[in-house]
């Protein structure tokens, strides 16, 4: 077949013909996901399941070349499917439009690939993805690129690094007054604009809206200025009311402007204390703005160019006029049916809406103002994307996949040979265009591929914690490593330690640890490595009189630690230490003083979890969008 | 809901809409590219004409990726047909297309990606066109040549050579995982080359208001948050400023003398903690550390063109010649930028702070304007201020780059002897290629079938003899043997990234391109650049 020729003389038979069978899923098919389809389609890859969670937008049309202009707002996985399968009809390819997240996806789904390539923009589901690799055993190609720069790093269980080996960035953190009360810097305005002013106006009405004050109160905070949030919180349901009822778009937009923008100003101004050695707020008054842009309409007769539109620095009164348009767009939207409206850079109307409050505020506090392209960078978090990058990125991938490949068909599982394999940089050297590096052995200290790794099959419903527990452990003669003092944890939620054992006798089900997520069993005296166990539902056939939990055989016996540092995991020390009490992943927190943190059953749902001391986890928390700021002892949620 | 106010509703809305900011379309399509080039860059590229020659699956992977960010006008040149062979490999080229002209139908794939891109096929011959019609290639913005014969590709290339004002010409050469590509130029001056050093705040030469503003602060009377708020820069010329006083007008020289003026920042704390100070003891050594004229911007003021400028010199030099006595004058700088870095402060301080550079940066470029008027020779059209502006904030990543004819590396052994000290491997395989081009341009057809010797004798008579990297040149040349004429699509795939990207920093003259050969290793993923 003259499809073949250049392929097979270059990759040789015994690879090449394995290619049609070998089966890959590729997670993403966004930019580098599209340059990565049709490679491996022209590279003889005949089997390729393809996830996106997404649709199509507009602005992914100058480097996702499987889609076109009528394609916008439909799945990219299945219109990237549909695009490739027509260039080869021979290959096949399964578009699946989810998330990677979600449960079906469970290890057993992971365990029937070949490989996996990652071509993801965001890391939680990068990390998300590395686990389950680690956990059903699968080699993984990592990518990333931002502008000019990219990188291409191929992931193999004990015998590379794993994602997570290496610390993440982490996003900047900023404390809650700053953004509540008194930003100094564009990013503040534009925060508070899109993460509370929106939510506030447009987003869910929050009951328990208080009890973040509350909260504050009690740990002695400002009184005044938490009475005076408070006030502030109350008078935001008369607005959201007026945007949502009969009142006229212009004037419930006035409302909102008046009480944002001139009442909760003045309120703040009257608490002198605070303006003591900060230049106070300034007030903004609607009628005074319109009248001078009345006065001076005529002056500004030049229209920019259409293309640098939103490249221009507003003045006060179209950010009025602005903040009054998009208030109105976004209002008639929820009187229309729409539930809630949350910040997406790709919305007009709340990006419209972003970029005006968020000047206004600016202009209020003295705070240079931002066009509305540069609004959408900060508040977007936007990265520069091309197709060059993505080309030269998806190149590569096929080739570290190919490596990687060939060690999994033809070498020595024990001595695996490496010399291939490369972690390769983009970067922005014109003397060298890519920067390769031979591949680096996992971190010994690594909180995610040290884990050992197994799988239970079961009917959560049925199952005890218990069960699972003492099963994994065994007896110690001949099954596992015999009983031995260990806690459980859902995530970071902990289930059980050896002071705390009234979930053990409660199902899976009911703790929340379901098909997909990962139960992790930490040793107290941090002798054995951890193990995390997966769960998956039990097969097909199961005999409905069959047992409702199947262990893994043999059962693993994870490797004694070196060091004897305590696990990462463990509880921390009685200190001064805040502690969580969460069902879900927000979490609210509270404060102890020096006494041991209780056991708190919350909301009948018997979990407790604590926030640990460990700054891995902590870096976890601030990973998922949760930034902790030791200044304020607040919480607040800048990005999910 | 009535009547009367859905019509309302609908009336307002219809208001509403035209007081959006919101971009047109284009922009939008745009978004995620014009923040790495800006509109500058996005017109220049639309303005482009590019010609591709020869309709393989790696030109056609270099076009898509300039099709999408939206170059002008692209032409295939190829007179051949689509064969069963050109399939599968080829993402431009279907199976109907089989029989159809190769250039043709790759247009009409190209073209659905972007439908404000103009896309020509033209199915005749180079050979014939550089005979009878070579003005038709100097036409365009660029040209780009994948695996063209080295008969045709020499004579190209004297063309494009043989005036100053004719295009550049991206050569590249593949081969299964081996490739190569060369920009041949003429002169490619940079404005914006979005270098990564900061131009210099200036604070061992401060400017009088910066200076009069940082005496005017008497820390010791300060309220301590207002003391926590100074920018660093303020400390620092301020500090500068008295430490000179008593010392003979010195700044601080020997290490002793720095650890003092260290020293004596701290004493001026009045918490342990203030990060303001923290930071100016970090950036101390802005007090000594000269800021004058960059040895890479200085030494652009000897280009032979400057010497020689005349009307039609482009606006480039015009404006290089102002900035070239604009640094003879007092303090020996370039002209201030007005951008500061992130600075703990307050907003109050930091805006104020923030005028003042911008005020200073406004009055020095005024001075560059006159200086550019006054010069001796005028630019036949006056230069507009857009780009004094865009010059004076960029002066200082300025880049004149001059190019070489293609395989002027290949008649300076010494150079290629310089290059296969850092990078045997790489040179190796550019000598494999070259010594293919050498036996091709004999007449002899190189396939896999070709003596490995026969190369190695091609090879041998470029480099003289290999010495050391010996091994390397069997290697290379029994890698490029392998497959010598195939146009792997992992290759192409990469290849058409990497070539795009460079053409794309041509076109828009930002960003420095690769100057040499770019030499890639796709089995080891290496490149190397040559003999630049
Ligand atoms: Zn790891």
């Amino acid at each position: 077949m003259p499809r073949s020729s250049h392929a097979l003389a270059i990759l040789g038979s015994g690879l090449y013909s394995k290619l049609p069978e070998t089966r890959v899923l590729l997670v993403g098919a966004g930019g580098i996901g599209c340059e990565l389809l049709k490679n491996l389609v022209l590279t003889g890859f005949g089997d390729i399941t393809l996830l996106d969670l997404d649709t199509i937008d507009l602005s992914n049309l100058n480097r996702q070349f499987l889609f076109r202009k009528k394609d916008v707002k439909q799945s990219k996985a299945l219109i990237a499917a549909k695009t490739a399968s027509a260039f080869n009809p021979a290959v096949k390819i399964t578009p699946i439009h989810a998330n990677i997240k979600d449960a079906d996806y469970d290890v057993d789904w992971f365990s029937q690939f070949d490989i996996v390539l990652n071509a993801l923009d965001n890391l939680d589901a990068r990390r998300h993805v590395n686990k389950m690799c680690l956990a059903a055993n699968v080699p993984l190609v990592e990518s990333g690129t931002a502008g000019y720069l990219g990188q291409v790093q191929p992931l193999l269980k004990n015998v590379t690094e794993c994602f997570d080996c290496l610390p993440k960035p982490t996003p900047k953190t900023f404390p809650v007054c700053t953004i509540r009360s008194t930003p100094s810097q564009p990013i503040h305005s534009i925060v508070w604009a899109k993460s509370y002013l929106m939510p506030q106006l447009f987003g869910e009405d929050e009951e328990d809206g208080g009890t973040e004050l509350d909260d504050a109160e009690k740990q002695g905070e400002n009184a005044d200025e938490i009475a005076s949030l408070r006030a502030q919180a109350a008078a935001f349901k008369s607005v959201r009311l007026a945007l949502r009822d009969s009142t006229p778009l212009e004037e419930a937009a006035r409302k909102a402007f008046e009480k944002v923008f001139f009442h909760d100003v003045k309120t703040l101004l009257s608490m002198a204390d605070m303006w003591k050695s900060r230049k106070p707020p300034l007030p903004l008054n609607y009628d005074e703005i319109t009248q001078v842009a009345a006065s001076s309409a005529k002056e500004n007769g030049s229209s920019p160019s259409v293309n640098l539109r939103d490249q221009k620095q507003l003045s006060l009164a179209e950010c009025l006029e602005l903040f009054i348009a998009s208030s109105c767009r976004l209002a008639l939207r929820l009187r229309s049916g729409e539930d809630t409206i949350s910040f997406d850079k790709d919305d007009d109307d709340a990006l419209d809406f972003v970029c005006a409050s968020s000047n206004l505020r600016s202009f209020s506090y003295s705070i240079p103002t931002k066009s509305r392209w540069e609004v959408k960078e900060m508040a977007g978090n936007i990265i520069p994307a091309i197709a060059t990058t993505n080309a030269i990125v998806s190149g590569l991938i096929v080739l570290q996949a190919l490596h990687l490949l060939r060690i999994s068909y033809f070498a020595s599982k024990a001595t695996p040979p490496t010399a291939t394999l490369r972690n390769v940089n983009i970067q922005f050297k014109p003397s060298a265009p890519l920067g390769a590096s031979r591949i680096v052995p996992p971190n010994p200290s690594c909180g995610v591929c040290r884990d050992t790794y197994t799988t239970v099959h079961c009917d959560p419903s049925k199952t005890l914690l218990r069960e699972v527990i003492d099963g994994i452990l065994g007896d110690g003669d001949g099954v596992g490593t015999g009983p031995r003092e260990v806690s459980t944890y859902e995530d970071k939620r902990v289930l059980s330690d050896p002071d705390f054992d009234d979930n053990l006798d409660r199902t899976l089900e009911s703790l929340g640890v379901t098909r997909g997520k990962f139960l992790t069993i930490t040793d107290e005296d941090g002798d054995w490595a951890t193990l995390a166990i997966s769960i998956c539902l039990l097969p097909k056939d199961h005999p409905v009189d069959g047992p409702h939990l199947i262990l893994p055989s043999p059962t693993p016996i994870p490797p004694r630690k070196v060091k004897a540092a305590p696990a990462s995991l463990k509880r921390p020390a009685d200190d001064d230490d805040g502690i969580e009490i969460s069902e879900g992943p927000v979490t609210k927190k509270a404060r102890t003083n020096g006494t041991s943190p209780p056991h708190l059953n919350g909301n009948g749902n018997g979990t407790k979890t604590f926030l640990t001391k460990s700054p891995s986890k902590k870096q976890i928390l601030e990973d998922e969008g949760l930034i902790i700021v030791d200044k304020d002892d607040d919480v607040i949620i800048i990005e999910d | 809901m009535s009547q009367t106010e859905s019509q309302d509703i609908e009336t307002a809305t219809t208001s509403l809409q035209t007081t959006s900011v919101a971009p047109d379309n284009k922009t939008r399509r745009y978004d995620r590219q014009l923040r790495l080039w800006a509109s500058s860059g996005q017109a220049a590229l639309e303005s482009s004409k590019i010609l591709v020659i020869s309709g393989s699956g790696t030109s056609a992977s270099v076009l898509k990726n300039l099709v999408l960010p939206g170059i002008g006008h692209f032409t295939i040149l190829d007179p051949h047909k689509v064969t069963e062979a050109d399939i599968g490999s080829n993402f431009f080229l279907e199976t109907e297309s089989v029989g159809k002209y190769k250039a043709e139908e790759e247009v009409r794939l190209l073209k659905e990606l972007n439908d404000g891109v103009e896309g020509v096929a033209n199915t005749s011959d180079l050979a014939t066109i550089l005979k009878n019609d070579p003005t038709y290639l100097t036409s365009f913005t660029l040209l780009i040549a994948h695996n063209l014969h080295p008969e045709l590709l020499e004579q190209l290339s004297s063309l494009l050579r043989s005036d100053p004002f004719h295009p550049p010409l991206i050569v590249v050469r593949s081969a299964g995982f081996l490739a190569e590509f060369f920009i041949q130029f003429h002169e490619h001056t940079i404005i914006d080359s979005h270098s990564e050093t900061p131009p210099s705040l200036r604070i061992d030469k401060p400017f009088p208001a910066l200076l009069d503003h940082a005496l005017s602060l008497d820390l010791s009377k300060l309220d301590p948050t207002d003391h926590g708020h100074i920018p660093y820069i303020v400390i620092l010329v301020k500090a500068a400023h008295e430490w000179k006083a008593s010392h003979d007008g010195r700044v601080p020289k020997t290490t002793e003398e720095r650890k003092e003026f260290k020293k004596y920042l701290q004493s001026l704390r009045v918490k342990a903690d203030e990060e303001n100070f923290e930071e100016a003891e970090a950036q101390a050594y802005r007090v000594w550390a000269v800021t004058n004229v960059p040895s890479e911007i200085s030494s652009l003021f000897n280009d032979p063109i400057l010497a020689n400028l005349t009307p039609t010199s482009p606006p480039f030099f015009h404006l290089l010649a102002a900035l070239k006595t604009y640094t003879e004058k007092e303090p020996h700088t370039l002209p201030l930028s007005a951008t500061l870095p992130d600075i703990k402060s307050d907003t109050t301080n930091y805006i104020h702070l923030q005028n003042l550079y911008k005020r200073r940066a406004e009055e020095e470029k005024e001075e560059f304007t006159k200086i550019l008027v006054a010069n001796p020779v005028q630019p036949q059209t006056p230069i507009d201020k857009g780009l004094i502006d865009e010059f004076v904030r960029n002066s200082h990543g300025l880049k004149v780059l001059r190019g070489e004819k293609w395989r002027a590396v290949d008649q300076d052994s010494a150079r290629l002897k310089e290059a296969s000290q850092s990078y045997p491997s790489h040179t190796a395989i550019h000598l494999a290629f070259s010594a293919m081009a050498a036996l091709e341009l004999k007449g002899v057809q190189v396939d896999h079938t070709t003596p490995a010797e026969d190369l190695k004798s091609e090879a041998a008579k470029i480099y003289g003899p290999f010495e050391e990297i010996e091994e390397e040149i069997d290697n290379a040349i029994a890698e490029l043997l392998r497959a010598p004429n195939a146009d792997l699509p992992t290759t192409a795939a990469f290849l058409g990234g990497l070539v795009a990207q460079e053409a794309i920093k041509i076109i828009t003259k930002q960003y420095v391109p690769v100057k040499g050969y770019c030499v890639i290793d796709l089995i080891s993923s290496t490149t190397s650049v040559i003999g630049a």
